[in-house]
């Protein structure tokens, strides 16, 4: 029985791996309709998506999430992957709990080594989750812990010594181990084909999943580029703010607000890409506070205002300030919901006195304001972020898991 | 217990297991692909970016303002800059009365800016007036200046004054707005004389330059009216 337990327990951790997995592709996969979809996020298996699952989203919508993005519109899921690769772990693990002490021990072994690899590669996810996008998201948790459970059984289960077979008596055949070879009497060719034979296997559901998906994966290309264009040319775009850097090949039009997590994580995606500092950005302001922001009867990111004009006071250093707000969002939306003193203290500990003083003159207040005209007459949506190449608007839904492709379709100098 | 059993049963689980997922997986690209082709039958509505439009912006409002952005010259397409003052009363088709009654909502966001008698040169204080109420734009398109002149005295000399207290507002405000070369699309100029929309002493109550002087109906018509106002048009 003791040789049959951790069989169970790597049963049980690829039966979670499968499971999240499969939450995971589903999310994914649904966004191929580019509509809105919440995300599942949760430690309970099929637990109700929320809408409020940013983790689950940003790791989603990260480059790390998917392959092949500059050629299939959000890639190919990398929980594609899992879910091959678990199905064979799961079978795996069924044949060595069935099998028990019968189970040869090239099995055990090769189990215990195959085994490890989801953990590996969960340990490489996690570790990229906490460095590059600051959060772990419960599906991938999920994931990583059915990779863990599943490799401590595999370990444990290679590490168990199987009873001793009784002596052989009278006329009883000699048994089998399960991959057919005699267990007294191993066949030599076998020993080395069938693990052979197994990886293959586990090659192939791994692979089949993303295959089946890459050749069903809609065409995308009819949909870019349609959701308009800026109209005007007015003398307020003069005062949007010039990124330009060194390496700028194509003229973009950024409409950001320093206190939005989506901008946030929009422009970490374009940074981590490496497509920000290809782009000649102008940065329009357009916060979602009406202290300045006339379009709303609400502040959605109190302070933004403020935080705006230390983006335009930055002047040759509105990029480093728009990326400080961007690192110390939080902090700063918490400070501008507590009240105007508590961000600009916030804003006065960085950057210093002259940064208020800039800050609080009419010329600042008058470059936000033509900022939002700008947008205004544009008639742009009244949401952030949104981005348009050499005029013409990227899709809110192309924004996300099919930035690389999009951008690749649309800005192909980007990518030389 | 048969030899076969167990990697009968894995490799059985196995192909259940990822034909199962297969399915799925290849069912919900389907169905992702068929919505996609498919026209939402109900899109959200997405507010858009668009100048202010506030309550007073009543449709009579409106509609004067549109025809003053026509006599100033201020609408799209239009060469000619500035107003015939002097025929406010008829492309406003309205009684002096009702004319300023318009402009009541405005209390609040606009300014009378004060002159000394007979001369246009904006004070200090009318200068500072001015940039406050310049700078505080928010969603508006427009910049109102109506410049009177005085009750009493000539017509020809009254619209005269009023004329170039009109300009001397326009240029200080182009001399802050220096950066702006959208200036003269945004300012609307009114020059009336005596003859039409004087104010009564009531509006000397509205935010002035000269707050602490002395104020009647003679001083507060010897002024500029400034706001921006907040109508789409």
């Amino acid at each position: 029985m003791k040789e049959r337990l951790p069989y169970g327990v790597s049963l049980l951790g690829a039966l979670l791996g499968l499971i999240f997995g499969f939450y995971s592709t589903l999310d994914y996969s649904a966004h191929l309709d580019r509509r809105l979809h919440d995300v599942h996020c949760s430690f309970i298996p099929g637990a109700a998506p929320t809408s409020e699952a940013e983790a689950c989203r940003a790791a989603m919508y990260s480059p790390y999430s998917a392959f092949f993005k500059d050629a299939y519109w959000g890639g190919i899921p990398i929980s594609l992957f899992a879910l091959g690769a678990f199905s064979f772990f799961l079978g795996f693990a069924a044949y060595l709990l069935i099998s028990g002490s019968g189970a040869p021990k090239r099995s055990r072994l090769f189990f215990a080594v195959v085994g490890s690899t989801p953990l590996v590669v969960s340990l490489t996810m996690l570790t990229i989750s906490l460095t590059q996008l600051g959060s772990v998201c419960k599906t991938c948790a999920g994931i990583y812990i059915g990779s863990t459970v599943l490799a401590i059984g595999a370990w444990w289960g290679a590490a168990v010594k199987p009873p001793t077979a009784p002596a052989k008596q009278g006329n009883v055949a000699p048994t089998l181990a399960m991959d057919g070879a005699p267990k007294d009497k191993p066949s030599p060719a076998l020993g080395i084909l069938l693990p052979i034979g197994w990886l293959a296997a586990l090659g192939l559901l791994t692979l089949l999943p993303s295959l089946v998906y890459a050749a069903q994966v809609p065409d995308q290309r009819p949909y870019l580029g349609q959701c308009g264009k800026l109209k005007q040319a007015s003398a307020d775009k003069d005062k949007l703010l010039k990124l330009v850097t060194a390496r700028s090949v194509r003229q973009a039009t950024l409409f950001e607000d320093p206190l939005c997590p989506t901008c946030r994580a929009f422009h970490e995606r374009l940074v981590h890409e490496d497509i920000f500092d290809k782009l000649n950005a102008e940065l329009a302001l357009f916060p979602l506070d009406n202290e300045c922001n006339w379009m709303l009867d609400t502040a959605l990111h109190p302070g933004a205002c403020t935080v705006s004009k230390a983006v335009i006071c930055g002047g040759d250093q509105s990029r480093q300030v728009l990326d400080w707000a961007y690192e110390n969002q939080e902090q700063l939306s918490a400070a501008g919901k507590a009240g105007k003193d508590p961000l600009r203290a916030a804003i006065q500990q960085r950057w210093g006195p002259s940064m208020m003083n800039c800050i609080d003159t009419k010329t600042t207040k008058d470059t936000l304001n033509r900022h939002l005209q700008f947008a205004a007459a544009n008639s742009i949506p009244v949401s952030t972020p949104q981005i348009y190449l050499s005029g013409q608007r990227i899709c809110d839904e192309d924004t996300d898991i099919g930035l690389r492709y999009t951008l690749g379709q649309l800005a192909p100098e980007l990518f030389k | 217990m048969n030899k076969w059993i167990g990697p009968g049963a894995g490799m059985g689980i196995t192909l259940i297991v990822a034909i199962t997922g297969l399915g799925v997986v290849s069912s919900s690209v389907s169905s992702a692909k068929q919505r996609l082709v498919t026209p939402v039958a109900e899109k959200p509505q997405v507010a858009v970016a668009n100048q202010a439009e506030v309550g007073y912006c009543t449709p009579r409002f409106k509609e004067v303002l549109e025809r003053v952005l026509h006599s100033c010259g201020l609408a799209a397409g239009e060469d000619r800059r500035g107003c015939k003052p002097a025929d406010v009363k008829t492309f406003a088709s309205i009684s002096d009365e009702d004319f300023n009654e318009l402009f009541t909502p405005l209390k609040q966001r606009g300014a009378v800016l004060m002159f000394d008698t007979g001369k246009e040169d904006l004070d200090t204080a009318a200068q500072k007036l001015l940039d406050e109420k310049w700078f505080e734009r928010k969603g508006a398109r427009y910049f109102f200046v109506v410049a009177r002149a005085s009750k009493t005295g000539t017509q020809a000399k009254n619209r005269a004054l009023s004329h170039r207290r009109a300009n001397s507002v326009m240029f200080h405000i182009k001399n802050t707005a220096k950066d702006d070369p959208d200036v003269d699309k945004k300012v609307g100029l009114l020059w009336l004389g005596n003859e039409f929309a004087q104010l009564s002493e009531a509006y000397c109550s509205w935010n002035n330059s000269r707050p602490d002087k002395k104020c009647d109906e003679e001083a507060i018509n010897r002024s500029a009216f400034v706001s921006w106002v907040d109508c789409r048009l």
